[in-house]
C-alpha cells in the first residue's frame, strides 16, 4: 500500500474501479427497474384550480393558463383508465371559460365530450349555452345545441329555440332556418312553421330550395288542413255516428265552411270507412 | 554537499491558440541546485522560469527529462513532504483568518491539533502577521498575502523552498523583510530557490544563479564567477571645468548649472581630469566606479540573443 | 486524514457562499407558496403541498448542487488557490474526494432546512408526522449526492458555465428516462436499439429516488427500493468520481 502511494495510483487502478462500479450501477438499475412502481392515473387532478380564488391568481397570463389546463384536459378525458373522471367535467370548463372566455374550441369539445364520454346531454346543452352567452356572435354554439337536442335528447321543442337563436345570428347558414321550420313542424307549431317555410320561399334564390320550401308549405298546409278535416270529421260522427261518405258532405252540414284543398289546389283524399283524409301528393314527389 | 534539486533535460510544449499549435516553452532546462545555498533563477517574462517551477512541483507534467529533490522522484511523497512553495500573486482563501488558513495546511501534516497551532504561532510571528493573526484573507494587503503565504510554504519546515517572485509588488520596507526571513531560512540549513526579476535583491542574497530565456539556460553559476568585479566606467561629479575642455575625456551624462556628471570609460583619462579639476580650481562632488552589475550582466545576455 | 481536512475546508467555504442562501430562500418561498396553490385546487389539498414541497427539495437542492459542484473546483483553479495545495504531499484524488464530501455536508445542511421549513408547514395541516415523508427526503439526499459527483466531474474539465448547464442537462434527463423507455420501445430493433438501450443503462436513472407518488398518495412504499437505490446511488457517485480523478490527474495547471 505505501508502495501505492509513492507512485501515485496507476491508470490500471483506475479503469479497474471504473469498470466494477460501472458494472454494478449498471446491475442495480436493471433490478430496480424490475421494481413495479405504481402510476395514478388522474392524480393530476390535484393542481386543477378551484374557480373562487382564480381570478386573483392568474396575473395576467389567464390565457395561457387557459390553454394548458384545455389540452391537460383533453389528455386526461381521453385515458380511459381513469375512473370517474367526469367528476369535475363542468367544473373545469367552465373554469377554462372563465380564464379565457373567448377561446372557442374548449366549449365545443367539451359539449362533445360532456355528450358522448359523459352521457349527459344537459351538461352538453349548457357549455354550448354559455359559450353562446360569452361570445354572442358565434352561431355554431346554438347550431350545434340545436343539432343534439334534435338528434340526441330528441327534443324538438328545444331544438326550435336552439336553431332560432343560431338563425338570428348574422352570418349564420340558411340551413339553421329551415332546421328551426322544421322542428317548429314536429312540435305542430304549424303557424310558425308555415311563416317561415314562406319567408324562406319568397327570399332564397337557390332554385333547389324553393322546391324544399314549398314542398314543406304543401305539407304545413296540408297539417293545417287535415287538422281542420278532422276536427270537423269529429263533430260529425259525433251528430251523426257515422263518418261523413265524402268531405264535401262536411261542407253541406254546415261543420266546415269550405273544402280545404292543397297547396295545388288538389282535393284531399278520403277513406270513409276509416274516416281519414290525406294530402293527394307525397310532398317530395311534386 | 548534497543536491537538494536536480533537473535534467526539461523539456515541456503547451498548446496554444483555437487552433490547437504546439509551442515549446521549456528546452532542455538543466540545473542544479546544492543543498543549503539560495539559487536565484532569473530570466525575462515568458521565459519560462513559473513553468520550470511548476514542474518541479507535479502541477504540470513535463514531456522529457527528470527532476530530483534530494536524490528522490519529484513526484514521490517523500520529496513533496520536504518541499514548500509560494506561488507567483497569490490568492488564497479569502473567507478564512490567517490562522485558520495556517491550520488547514497544518491540518495535511500534523495529526495533533497541539502540534498544528504551535507551529502556525510559530510561523505567524516569523512573518511578522501577530497583530493580523484573525483578521479574514480578503483583507490582507499584497504584502501580508505574500508574507502569509511565506509562512504556509513553511508550514511543513521544509528543506527546499521554492519561491516563486516573492519580493513582486512589494515595498522597499516589505522586500527587506523577506529577504531577511530567506536569509534567516538559509542560516537554518534550507535551500531556498527563488525566481525573480528584482535584480538587485537577487544580487544581494542570492550564492548562485541561473539565467533562462527563451526555454534554455543561457548561464548559470556562482555569482561572483559570473560578474567581473572589473570596474567598467566610472562617474564623476565635478564643477568649474568647461566642458570643452572635457570634450575627448568621457561622455558628459547631464549639466545641472555648475555641477557636470561625467561617464568616463578608460581609467588614464580619469587622471586627466583630476589633474584637470585641480588645475581650474574646480571641485570633485562624487567618484563612483561602477562595476558590472547584474543587471549588465542579464540584459547583456538577454539582448545577445 | 488528509481527504477529512480538504472536505472541512470545503464547506467552511461553500456554507458562506451566498448564493446558496439566495436559493435556499427561493426553495422557501416556493414552499410556503404550495400551501395558496393548495387553496386554489380541486383536489385535496394536502397532497399538493406534499407533492410541490418534495419536488421543491429536489429541484432547489439539484440547483445549490450543481451551482456548488461546478464552481467550487473551477475557482480553486482560477484563483491559484489550488498551486499551494496540489504542491502539499496529498494525491490529486483525495482533492477530489475532500470537495465532494465537503459539498454533500454542506447540502446536507441546506437539505436539512429546507425539510424543517417543509415538514413545519406539513404538520400544521395534518398535525401528524408522516415518516414517509422524511425516507422521501432521505432518497431526495442520495439523489443530490449522485448530482454533485457529476458537476464535479464536469468542473474538473469544463467552465462553470458550461457545467452547469451539462449537469442540469443530466438532472432533467435523469428524471424524464420514461422518455427513452418509450421511444425504445417504438424503434425496430437493431444496432440503433442497442445503442441507445446502453445510453438509457449510463444515463443516471434519479426516478430510483423519487417516491413521491407513493408518498403523496399513501400508497404502500417498495421496499427494495430502499436497499438498491442506495447502492446505485454509491456506484454512480464512485464512477463519476472516478472518471473526475482520472481527468484530474494528468492535468497541467497552467
Amino acid at each position: 500500500m505505501s508502495l501505492l502511494k509513492e507512485k501515485g495510483f496507476s491508470p490500471l487502478f483506475f479503469i479497474l474501479i471504473l469498470l466494477l462500479s460501472c458494472g454494478a450501477f449498471i446491475t442495480t438499475e436493471l433490478k430496480i427497474e424490475r421494481i413495479s412502481r405504481k402510476k395514478i392515473p388522474g392524480s393530476s387532478i390535484i393542481y386543477i384550480p378551484s374557480g373562487k380564488y382564480l381570478k386573483y391568481a392568474t396575473f395576467g397570463y389567464s390565457s395561457l393558463l387557459a390553454d394548458l389546463i384545455y389540452i391537460w384536459a383533453i389528455q386526461y378525458y381521453s385515458d380511459t383508465s381513469i375512473e370517474e373522471r367526469f367528476k369535475y367535467l363542468d367544473h373545469i370548463f367552465s373554469i377554462i371559460s372563465e380564464l379565457d372566455p373567448h377561446y372557442l374550441d374548449p366549449y365545443e369539445v367539451g359539449a362533445v365530450i360532456a355528450l358522448y364520454e359523459a352521457k349527459n346531454p344537459d351538461l352538453s346543452l349548457q357549455i354550448l349555452d354559455s359559450g353562446l352567452a360569452k361570445n354572442p356572435q358565434q352561431w355554431i354554439f346554438p347550431f350545434e345545441a340545436g343539432h343534439y337536442a334534435q338528434l340526441v335528447i330528441k327534443d324538438y321543442k328545444l331544438a326550435q329555440h336552439h336553431y332560432r337563436r343560431a338563425m338570428e345570428i348574422d352570418g349564420s347558414p340558411p340551413i339553421a332556418k329551415r332546421l328551426y321550420a322544421n322542428a317548429a313542424f314536429k312540435v305542430m307549431d304549424f303557424q310558425t312553421s308555415w311563416r317561415t317555410w314562406l319567408e324562406i320561399l319568397q327570399t332564397t334564390k337557390d332554385e333547389r330550395i324553393k322546391k324544399i320550401a314549398s314542398n314543406h308549405l304543401y305539407q304545413v298546409k296540408a297539417a293545417i288542413d287535415i287538422d281542420i278535416i278532422t276536427n270537423a270529421i269529429q263533430k260529425f260522427r259525433e251528430r251523426y255516428q257515422r263518418n261523413p261518405i265524402e268531405l264535401s258532405h262536411l261542407v253541406r252540414a254546415g261543420f266546415l265552411e269550405s273544402l280545404p284543398k292543397d297547396l295545388d289546389g288538389q282535393e284531399y283524399l278520403y277513406d270513409p270507412s276509416k274516416g281519414e283524409a290525406k294530402p293527394p301528393t307525397i310532398p317530395w314527389k311534386r | 554537499m548534497a543536491v537538494a534539486l536536480k533537473i535534467e533535460n526539461l523539456h515541456k510544449s503547451f498548446k496554444v491558440g483555437f487552433i490547437p499549435k504546439k509551442k515549446k516553452i521549456l528546452k532542455g532546462i538543466s540545473l542544479e541546485v546544492e543543498e543549503g545555498e539560495i539559487f536565484g533563477y532569473l530570466g525575462p517574462n515568458g521565459a519560462g522560469k513559473t513553468t520550470t517551477l511548476k514542474c518541479v512541483l507535479g502541477l504540470i507534467f513535463p514531456e522529457k527529462g527528470s527532476i530530483e529533490i534530494f536524490g528522490k522522484p519529484h513526484l514521490s511523497l517523500q520529496a513533496k513532504e520536504k518541499t514548500g512553495f509560494l506561488p507567483e500573486n497569490p490568492y488564497f482563501y479569502e473567507y478564512l483568518t490567517a490562522l485558520e488558513f495556517l491550520n488547514f495546511y497544518g491540518d495535511l501534516f500534523f495529526k495533533r491539533k497541539k502540534e498544528r497551532k504551535a507551529k502556525a504561532d510559530e510561523l505567524i510571528q516569523l512573518v511578522g502577521l501577530e497583530q493580523w493573526a484573525d483578521l479574514q484573507l480578503r483583507k490582507f494587503s499584497r504584502g501580508m498575502l505574500q508574507r502569509i503565504g511565506l509562512a504556509q510554504a513553511l508550514i511543513n519546515d521544509p528543506s527546499l523552498v521554492l519561491l516563486d517572485e516573492p519580493l513582486g509588488g512589494l515595498d522597499p520596507l516589505g522586500r527587506k523583510e523577506i529577504r531577511d526571513i530567506i536569509v534567516k531560512l538559509k542560516k537554518e540549513g534550507k535551500t531556498v530557490f527563488l525566481s525573480s526579476h528584482i535584480l538587485q535583491d537577487i544580487e544581494m542574497i542570492c550564492d548562485r544563479v541561473a539565467i533562462i530565456h527563451n526555454g534554455q539556460i543561457i548561464n548559470q553559476g556562482s555569482l561572483q564567477n559570473l560578474v567581473s568585479e572589473k570596474i567598467l566606467s566610472t562617474e564623476i561629479t565635478l564643477s568649474g571645468v568647461d566642458t570643452k575642455e572635457l570634450k575627448g575625456l568621457g561622455e558628459c551624462f547631464s549639466i545641472h548649472g555648475e555641477k557636470i556628471l561625467l561617464k568616463v570609460f578608460e581609467d588614464n583619462k580619469i587622471e586627466k581630469i583630476l589633474a584637470l579639476v585641480q588645475e581650474k580650481k574646480g571641485k570633485i562632488h562624487s567618484f563612483i566606479p561602477r562595476t558590472e552589475t547584474l543587471e549588465d550582466l542579464f540584459v547583456g545576455m538577454v539582448k545577445k540573443r | 486524514m488528509k481527504i477529512r481536512a480538504i472536505a472541512s475546508n470545503t464547506f467552511k467555504e461553500a456554507i458562506r457562499d451566498r448564493i446558496l442562501y439566495l436559493l435556499l430562500f427561493f426553495a422557501a418561498v416556493t414552499i410556503i407558496s404550495s400551501r395558496i396553490l393548495a387553496l386554489l385546487t380541486v383536489g385535496d389539498r394536502v397532497k399538493i403541498i406534499k407533492d410541490v414541497g418534495l419536488a421543491s427539495l429536489s429541484l432547489f437542492g439539484a440547483l445549490m448542487a450543481i451551482v456548488m459542484g461546478t464552481s467550487l473546483v473551477h475557482k480553486e483553479i482560477d484563483k491559484k488557490t489550488i498551486y499551494t495545495l496540489l504542491s502539499k504531499p496529498i494525491h490529486r484524488s483525495q482533492f477530489i474526494l475532500g470537495k465532494f464530501f465537503g459539498l454533500i455536508l454542506t447540502l446536507f445542511m441546506m437539505l436539512l432546512f429546507m425539510s424543517l421549513i417543509f415538514l413545519a408547514l406539513v404538520f400544521s395541516y395534518t398535525f401528524t408526522i408522516d415518516w414517509n415523508l422524511l425516507l422521501a427526503i432521505f432518497l431526495i439526499f442520495l439523489e443530490l449526492s449522485l448530482i454533485t459527483s457529476v458537476a464535479i466531474l464536469f468542473s474538473c474539465f469544463s467552465t462553470p458555465i458550461l457545467s452547469s448547464i451539462f449537469s442540469l442537462s443530466f438532472y432533467l434527463i435523469g428524471h424524464l428516462s420514461w422518455g427513452l423507455e418509450t421511444l425504445i420501445q417504438k424503434i425496430n430493433p437493431g444496432p440503433v436499439k442497442v445503442l441507445i438501450q446502453i445510453i438509457h443503462l449510463l444515463l443516471p436513472d434519479l426516478e430510483n429516488f423519487n417516491i413521491k407518488t407513493e408518498v403523496v398518495h399513501n400508497l404502500p412504499l417498495p421496499s427494495h427500493l430502499f436497499i438498491f437505490a442506495p447502492v446505485y446511488g454509491f456506484f454512480f457517485t464512485l464512477f463519476c468520481l472516478t472518471i473526475a480523478s482520472f481527468i484530474f490527474r494528468k492535468r497541467d495547471f497552467i
